[in-house]
């Protein structure tokens, strides 16, 4: 078979080393000619890093830069289409930047070299300082056009990290424009975002103990969601926002319980002496699987939530630490932490196969979250003993993302926000 | 084969649909993102001045990996502390349980917990009130010891009696 090995290393990022490691990427990457936007030199150089990583990020794009074309059109009318057909390419993408009095934005074509025809025209209006992201929303509408799949470059990643302080922290999908929402000298675990991603849900334990937490980003008003003295944590939102599902510790063991965002009421799921914890909704929002010791050893499980008193249904039986899972956004399958013999590793098991696929290899891979495209899945691995962000794409490409606030761990991947 | 002719006049009608290529015409704004930075920390109370407690209550219990039962050892550990107890009915402890950082992180939390539970059920089966023990969990969040070996796991994985 095949095997692509391409190692980018991009070491003007002094702090925040953005490592793209595509090993094995796509069997048949789509061609891609990207001519810098016509305008002011530094946005145009913006863009044109931060598309090329988006799109190669994602491992289905190979991204040809204007040193390796053998013509570069300035307009529309310069396209000598044979020039790009020689390269094998697929598709060319220009454009245009507009800066005037604060008001920026870019405007880009695609164009299909087999076709010789322009495919898509769009027109991204941009926000004062925030050329990253405009570029976000370039990459995502050229992803869009050419892959007929949604982009996630738009989207955000909220994980912890610790220094000489607990940080719920947000940044890009590439890791840059990190943000601080909380800062605790308590530990914070189990961040996730609401489904309109407006919120953010977590486990804070500055009160002495875990508490679930709901707090809004934009105004940083935050509340304890259930008053009473237990231990409370593993929130999750339902696909409608309306509930979230956690662990309550009230008879001493951790139990999972459906909790109405509204009136605040409590239904009990399950009922066992075992640990039940790790509760996570369908994408529909019609089951819940969670992560159960009642086996003897952690396995997941799941509960239909449309039939009355169901009994949990086991779904892993590989290995003796399955953990941790979540469903694919079309719901064909599962991803998790998942331990064979001794190492912890990210796998993906399809509802209509009946193995196991590992999807990393190291020693302690934990936390995944997959992104709303269902495409990449971000987890944290432990590296010399410190927390990172690594990804990894369904196509097998992998990359790791820059941090600057410490150890990194958690990660949760936001929905599409464009 | 009739079939198979058939197939390719679809193909050939597929063809040309897909080149008469269409142009896909968007406009779009950037959304603006506003995140407000929060501070918190710990209630004063969480750093208890153990000199001022009775510290002969003070023990570590340890746990094998994914487990939560005494071992022989362990009971005799909790013996002496349920003596400490009896004799200074005055004092309360927190039992906090712990686990190593292999695994996921509220698993671990829910096996904090479970530990603390068991050491909680022994000292009250020996006589000492429900009342006097307050219990919980921090999981694997705030380790005895620094390192990725048995050796550092081992002593993570335990419950502290203050």
């Amino acid at each position: 078979m095949k095997k692509i090995i391409l190692v980018f290393i991009f070491s003007n990022f002094l702090m925040s080393e953005l490592v793209l490691e595509i090993t094995q990427g796509a069997e048949d990457p789509y061609r891609v000619a990207l001519i810098p936007f016509n305008g002011e030199k530094n946005i145009s150089e913006t863009l044109n890093d931060v598309i090329k990583n988006d799109l190669f990020r994602s491992g289905e794009f190979n991204i040809y830069g204007i040193d390796s074309l053998l013509s570069i059109p300035k307009n529309e009318d310069e396209i000598v289409f044979n020039d790009f057909k020689i390269l094998n390419i697929d598709y060319l993408v220009t454009g245009n930047i507009t800066n005037m009095d604060q008001n920026i934005s870019a405007q880009y074509e695609v164009y299909d070299i087999k076709k010789g025809a322009k495919i898509r025209s769009s027109t991204v209006f941009g926000i004062p300082n925030k050329n990253r992201q405009l570029g976000h929303y370039v990459s995502d509408g050229i992803y869009e056009e050419i892959t007929g799949i949604r982009g996630i470059a738009s989207t955000k990643i909220l994980y912890v990290t610790q220094n000489k302080t607990f940080n719920l922290v947000i940044a890009d999908a590439d890791g840059k424009n990190e943000q601080m929402l909380l800062k605790s000298s308590e530990p914070i675990i189990s961040p996730t975002w609401s489904p309109d991603s407006r919120k953010v849900a977590y486990v804070s334990f500055e009160t002495g103990m875990a508490k679930v937490f709901i707090q809004d980003i934009a105004s940083g008003k935050r509340e304890i969601v259930i008053e009473n003295s237990s231990q409370i944590s593993s929130p999750s939102w339902s696909p409608d926002g309306k509930f979230l599902s956690l662990t309550m510790y009230q008879d001493g063991n951790a139990e999972i319980y459906i909790l109405n965002l509204k009136n605040k009421n409590l239904t009990r799921l399950t009922n066992h002496y075992a640990i039940d914890t790790e509760s996570t909704w369908s994408p529909r929002g019609s089951k819940i699987m969670f992560t159960s010791g009642r086996s003897g050893s952690p396995q997941l499980y799941e509960l239909d939530l449309r039939k009355f008193n169901a009994r949990p249904k086991r779904l892993t039986f590989e290995g003796n630490y399955n953990a941790k899972g979540s469903y694919l956004p079309n719901n064909d399958g599962i991803v998790f932490v998942h331990r064979a013999k001794s190492n912890f590793q990210i796998a993906l098991k399809y509802f209509n196969e009946n193995f196991v696929r590992p999807l990393t290899d190291a020693q302690m891979d934990e936390s995944p979250s997959i992104s709303p495209n269902g495409n990449v899945i971000v987890y944290s691995i432990t590296d010399q003993g410190m927390g990172l962000l690594s990804g990894v794409t369904l196509s097998g490409a992998k990359f790791r993302l820059p941090a600057k606030y410490g150890a990194v761990r958690e990660p949760s991947w936001s929905g599409f926000l464009r | 084969m009739f079939i198979f002719k058939n197939n390719i006049n679809l193909i050939i009608v597929l063809i040309f649909i897909s080149s008469c290529s269409t142009l896909n015409v968007t406009q779009e704004s950037v959304n603006s993102e506003n995140i407000m930075t929060i501070e918190t920390s710990g209630p004063k109370d969480d750093y208890i001045n153990y000199d001022s407690q009775a510290v002969f209550a003070n023990a570590t219990i340890y746990f094998e990996f994914d487990k939560s039962n005494l071992t022989s050892k362990s009971i005799q550990t909790l013996k002496s502390a349920v003596n400490a107890l009896k004799e200074n009915s005055s004092i309360k402890i927190t039992l906090a349980g712990h686990a190593d950082e292999r695994g996921t992180r509220e698993y671990n939390l829910a096996l904090g917990q479970r530990r603390a539970e068991i050491v909680s059920d022994y000292l009250v089966l020996n006589g000492i009130q429900n009342q006097r023990i307050t219990v919980k969990s921090y999981g694997e969040e705030r380790p005895a010891v620094i390192g990725q070996d048995e050796q550092s796991y081992a002593k993570n994985r335990r419950v502290d009696i203050n």
